[in-house]
């Protein structure tokens, strides 16, 4: 079995993942870089800067690793690793390990990742690298989500870097630079994986679909493109679920938007519909139902602010300087979202605010003046 | 009579070691057979209790006449007489005894009970004798023994056959000359002429000495009766502050006890019911009545049903007093122990538990009765030692025979779950404030306080009905002044407890303003009550539960219906939430910087401002939070166990999924679309006819479930409909409000068993196929399906085998390949409306292997020691 999307083998055999740089449908000319810099024997520090969470990262860096170091990187195991947090705390962290590389992605510490990072990366650091036939002298360490370290985690791995290069490489994997802090930019080659364009994600799909031994229509192709926004991820489970839900692929192609997304449309159009007490109280319902649902608030917020911003410029083409405003609150609130604990509070504040706003510029003068 | 020359050592020697009189003290006594009391003195001496002084014995006729004795002079003795005990005895070589000062000493000072005791001599009935209590007679000796007047007169030879052997409680013996009873006759001739030199035995401190102790312990007497009257008369002034008020007038006895008469009548009762197990079947109640609800019938102690006491109330109101004064009318000791006592398990086993199995505290002859105070202050190590001393305890049987009880302020302490269900639970509540008023009068009455009624109502009304409380503030406004006033009192209670501050209460101070009462009863003046910072933030602050009140607050400030046209109140008590947020998530994160910790209440307060209203709804605990909170840990387990499918999935995969388990990706993007890619529109019917395209859709589902492990599990539903669920329970997260979204088909029952079997299948082949790959796949006769099915059998799971088991009847009804075919489309029900789930596809399996075993009959034997065998692996096949 397996998802196309990753998968491996499908009922013919075939391999859909590319593995090797060339093997890339996409990014040609980031690919050559690599290559280039693979060869080179001196690999930098890199961080890949993924715009946003659509992307596909993991193949542009699985073929790096395969570039430097032949096919030995695929040969991974995935490994369980405790760590003691200074509480005597019990962490549990997956690792994803070759002879050549480990992956780690430190948000499983959630605050322990200062240990988990320092603990770990000493530990490779400090030894070498024991396979002589390794085609590099040094291992190299993937830190998935890097830009959700913590600044003591950041901090940590500073030294590090540099000190520990002759054993050690590492790749970050980021969304966005905002939160790496300057001294990690600072030592890092910064490549940046764009999203492919569409006629990249066409090629990428018809591929998939092919080897799946099925033909995929262009039109279905171009509405899943469309669709994902620029996802390959994304773009890729949704065709394997239509094709679970419709063998054939024809007729009208009603692409099903992910259900959490669905529902903070659903919000966003009640913030927006009527602004009153008992619709405060209704949302915060449905933030709860949301919540537990571990979709992440600021997801919540950025779906809700989308779906909201559409709406108030239907109605009114006036309010663009509100909706820059709006855009103001959401980096507010996200980033208070990101320091405290209780994430209901400010996706409520941030209703509350926008229901604010919205009464005003839809009453066109400031009510606050009469009281 | 010259036969008893005195010799000067017996008096002394045998008076000073009065601890051992024992060896010597026969042949001392038989110097004088009259020396009854004096040996009694000397026991006296070693039973410290009754410290015999001033025994007069029998020569002392005159002396018990001008003592004014009744008794008529009789002899003509000299009057004379012996202070015997430990500290006096009179000097006497002088054989003329005239009465000295020692005389007009009041003996009445010195302990009256054995001063003046005559003895035989004296009287002229025989019957004073008998009043006299000797030691022998103490000592239980028959007082039928013969006793002479002449044996008395006798050599020391002859004592030791009078005297009689006694051994004390410490396991010494003693020889204790018998006193003889004297007769009328020779009492008259009594050996007069001994007094003087039994004078001279007696007397073991010099006379001056003696008198030095008398003057010595009379002026201590004066000194402490001018004391006491100067005490006496000026106790109002001065008596100060050596006792706590509270101390003086605590209630002593049960008539004392104020307010709360039910609670203190209830208590009463309930170690009352414990008289019949304590003191036993003549002490206690005539007889529990059978519909006495308190009574247990079935226990042979008679203990009431409750075996333990709890009182619980707020502080101040009497509690500790209520239990010790009950227990004392009651006729027990009391045994506390309270928070300062370690209560861990060895004060239990080293103090306690002796104590309630004994049933008396050392060194008394009371009945013990433990009082465990401040018992919700026991956590943890100590709530567990408690346990044991209850009794309750399986492995210490013992039960227990004495009344506890425990004493409290919350009842609902977490420490005392275990205890509440075996407790008489009583619950103090406030008394009237008359009462408590009226206490206060009369103890401002006695100690010259100048009370106006008004000032103590407002002091009980600040205090709460904390009796304890208003004490300790009035003594501390007498230290400064005799007037009480309202003023006064609001002075000295700045900083009072203000409220219990439970959650609640303390959310319903934050939205509702003072009410009059309260604020009367706190005797706030007007601008006070507008500072509300200070009194709330404490207020929230004393409660300690920032977290919760925030919650609190954010739950009820929606639900006020107050005007708000432009959400502007509403923005600012978000605001301040997400202040709170930010400064108690820094507190805890980083390390934990818990200066922030002060501030965190004022964050809160603002609260009040902005949605205070009179009247409102009362603030409820919301659960909402708390139920999403719960939600939420459930759907991250489902998470967890999502990615871990995942992980051994892509462990075996090589590690192709293992981007999928990343945190935002699984949630947002794997979950929806998995629960499409595993819910595909399949027809409900056997896998035997399927259209080949159908086919393909089932494979590769069955394919991705069983790699991903997900299966479908069969439970019986409420209503006893069989449902498959599925496992992990993926399916919640496109499930939002209860309902699933519509563009994913539900899948029907018989979808889902089809479903099921298949991944059973699948995954038994799976087994199949690791055992062949070890067997390094010689046969390939392995691989083919018809075998496959044969050999799946004996490894399906339990629960297959529980479908092929369970459903009895219509085994034979479906053993047709048609019958199968037919039942793939049926909701799983048959014609009688009987569930038939397990008649489908395992039920012909076990059929057929039924078959199989009847072809192939094959048995083993296993031969023991052989152990030149080599092991190999071998199919079934070589040996048919």
């Amino acid at each position: 079995m397996s998802f196309w999307w990753s998968a491996h083998k499908n009922a013919s055999g075939a391999r859909c993942r590319p593995r090797a740089l060339d093997d890339l449908h996409y990014h040609p000319s980031l690919s050559a870089r690599l290559k280039s810099l693979a060869a080179s024997g001196d690999f930098p520090h890199t961080y890949a800067l993924l715009r946003t969470i659509r992307h596909w990262e993991e193949d542009t860096v699985t073929c790096t690793l395969r570039q430097l170091f032949g096919p030995g990187v695929e040969k991974v195991k995935i490994d369980q690793c405790v760590f003691l947090s200074p509480l005597k705390r019990k962490i549990e962290v997956n690792i994803v390990q070759s002879n050549f590389h480990i992956e780690i992605t430190p948000s499983e510490a959630g605050n322990y990742d200062r240990v988990m990072i320092q603990e770990l990366l000493k530990e490779i650091a400090q030894t070498q690298q024991v396979d002589l036939n390794a085609k590099q002298r040094f291992k190299v360490v993937i830190i998935n989500e890097a830009d959700s370290l913590s600044r003591d985690a950041q901090a940590a791995l500073r030294r590090t870097m540099e000190t520990d290069m002759s054993n050690m490489r590492i790749i970050l994997c980021a969304n966005s630079t905002s939160w790496l802090i300057a001294p990690i930019k600072s030592r890092c080659l910064l490549l940046r994986v764009a999203a492919p364009s569409d006629t990249e994600m066409q090629t990428v799909l018809t591929r998939v679909a092919r080897r799946t031994c099925f033909d995929l229509p262009p039109e279905a192709a171009q509405e899943i493109i469309k669709d994902s926004g620029g996802n390959l991820r994304k773009a890729i489970l949704v065709l394997e679920a239509l094709k679970m839900q419709s063998p054939d692929l024809s007729g009208p192609l009603t692409i099903a938007k992910p259900d959490w997304e669905t529902y903070c449309q659903k919000v966003a159009v009640l913030v927006v519909t009527k602004q009153t007490p008992a619709r405060v109280m209704e949302i915060r319902t449905k933030f709860y139902e949301l919540l537990s649902h571990c979709i992440p608030p600021t997801v919540i917020l950025k779906a809700g602010l989308t779906v909201a911003e559409g709406i108030v410029s239907q109605v009114d083409k006036t309010l663009k300087a509100e909706i820059m405003h709006w855009a103001a609150l959401y980096l507010c609130a996200e980033v208070r979202m990101r320091i405290g604990s209780k994430k209901i509070y400010h996706l409520e504040t941030w209703v509350v605010k926008v229901m604010s706003l919205y009464k005003q510029s839809f009453y066109q003068f400031d009510i606050s003046k009469f009281e | 009579m010259s036969l008893f020359t005195p010799n000067g050592l017996l008096g002394s020697s045998s008076l000073d070691k009065p601890t051992e009189p024992v060896p010597e003290a026969p042949p001392l006594f038989t110097l004088n057979g009259y020396l009854g009391p004096l040996s009694a003195s000397a026991l006296g001496s070693s039973k410290p209790a009754e410290p015999p002084s001033f025994t007069l014995n029998g020569h002392l006729g005159p002396l018990s006449a001008s003592s004014g004795s009744s008794k008529p002079l009789e002899s003509p003795a000299a009057p004379s007489f012996t202070l015997d005990g430990p500290s006096s005895s009179l000097a006497g070589p002088s054989k003329q005894f005239t009465p000295n000062g020692l005389l007009s000493d009041p003996q009445t000072d010195v302990r009256p009970t054995f001063t003046f005791t005559p003895n035989g001599l004296l009287g002229s009935q025989d019957d004073d004798d008998d009043d006299l209590p000797t030691v022998a007679e103490a000592f239980g000796i028959p007082t039928t023994l013969p006793a002479r007047a002449e044996s008395a007169q006798t050599t020391p030879e002859y004592a030791p056959r009078f005297s009689v052997r006694a051994t004390t409680f410490d396991g010494k013996t003693m020889y204790l000359k018998r006193k003889p009873k004297v007769s009328h006759l020779n009492r008259t001739k009594a050996p007069l002429g001994n007094f003087k030199e039994r004078m001279g035995n007696l007397l073991d401190v010099p006379i001056h000495r003696l008198m030095e102790g008398l003057s010595v312990d009379t002026a201590n007497k004066l000194q402490e009766a001018d004391r006491q009257a100067a005490a006496s008369a000026s106790a109002p002034e001065e008596s100060p502050e050596d006792t706590l008020w509270v101390d003086r007038y605590r209630p002593r006895q049960f008539t004392d006890l104020m307010g709360n008469e039910r609670v203190a009548r209830e208590t009463m009762e309930w170690v009352k019911q414990w008289d019949w197990c304590v003191f036993g079947k003549t002490k206690g109640k005539k007889r529990p009545r059978d519909d006495d609800e308190a009574f247990d019938a079935a226990d042979e102690y008679h203990r009431p049903r409750e075996k333990l006491l709890l009182l619980s109330g707020p502080p101040g109101l009497g509690k500790t007093t209520l239990a010790h004064v009950v227990a004392r009318q009651a006729g027990y000791e009391v045994m506390e122990i309270n928070a300062s006592d370690a209560r861990s398990g060895s004060v239990i086993d080293d103090r306690i538990r002796p104590a309630l199995e004994s049933g008396c505290a050392v060194g008394s002859t009371k009945p013990v009765l433990l009082i465990i105070d401040e018992i919700d202050g026991a956590t943890g190590a100590g709530e567990n030692a408690c346990r044991p001393g209850k009794g309750r305890d399986p492995n210490a049987k013992r039960p227990i025979l004495r009344p506890i009880i425990c004493i409290c302020n919350d009842q609902n302490a977490a420490s005392l779950v275990k205890l509440r269900a075996h407790s008489l639970q009583i619950r103090f509540a406030r008394p009237a404030d008359i009462h408590t008023v009226k206490r206060l009068r009369e103890v401002c009455e006695i100690e010259g306080l100048k009370a106006d009624s008004r000032a103590l109502t407002t002091l009980v009304g600040i205090a709460r009905g904390d009796l304890r409380g208003c004490l300790n503030t009035l003594q501390f406004i007498k230290s400064r002044s005799q007037e009480v006033t309202e003023a006064v009192i609001r002075g000295a209670t700045v900083g009072m407890k203000e409220a219990e501050t439970s959650l609640v209460s303390v959310l319903n101070s934050l939205f509702t303003p003072l009410t009059r009462k309260r604020v009367k009863e706190l005797a706030l003046t007007e601008a006070d009550e507008k500072m509300y910072v200070g009194r709330l933030s404490r207020e929230v602050d004393g409660c300690g539960r920032e977290n919760s009140i925030a919650v609190g607050c954010f739950a009820h400030y929606p639900t006020l219906h107050q005007h708000d046209a432009n959400f502007s109140r509403y923005e600012k008590a978000n605001e301040w939430l997400v202040t709170f947020d930010m400064l108690s998530a820094s507190m805890y994160s980083n390390g934990g910087d818990f200066a922030l910790n002060q501030y965190l209440p004022y964050t809160l307060v603002p609260f009040y401002p902005l949605f205070k209203e009179r009247g409102g709804q009362r603030v409820e605990r919301s659960q909402a939070d708390w139920e999403s909170l719960v939600r939420t840990r459930a759907n991250e387990e489902i998470y967890k166990s999502l990615s871990r499918c995942l992980q051994t999935a892509s462990t075996r995969r090589g590690g192709d999924f293992r981007h999928l388990v990343s945190t935002p990706i699984l949630q947002l993007e794997f979950a929806p679309y998995i629960n499409r890619i595993i819910s595909p529109p399949l027809r409900p019917v056997n896998s035997q006819v399927i259209k080949p395209e159908e086919r393909a859709v089932l494979t590769r589902l069955v394919d991705i479930m069983s790699t991903l492990e997900l299966q479908f599990y069969q439970e019986r539903a409420e209503d006893g409909q069989l449902t498959y669920r599925l496992d992990p329970a993926i399916d919640v997260f496109v499930t939002y409000d209860g309902k699933r979204t519509a563009d994913i088909a539900v899948s029907r029952y018989a979808v889902r068993h089809l479903v099921a079997g298949e991944i059973e299948a699948q995954l038994i082949s799976r087994k199949v196929d690791i055992v062949e790959r070890a067997k390094r796949g010689k046969h390939d006769f392995f691989g083919k399906p018809a075998a496959k099915n044969q050999d799946q059998e004996p490894f399906s799971s339990p629960t297959k085998a529980a479908e092929g088991d369970a459903p009895g009847p219509p085994n034979k009804r479906v053993r047709t390949e048609a019958a199968v075919v037919d039942i793939a489309d049926k909701p799983p029900t048959d014609f009688f409306g009987r569930l038939i789930t397990g008649t489908s596809l395992s039920t012909t399996k076990a059929a057929e292997r039924k078959n199989v075993e009847k072809k192939y009959r094959v048995t083993y034997r296993f031969k023991e020691g052989n152990s030149a065998a080599v092991r190999k692996p071998i199919k079934m096949q070589a040996f048919m």
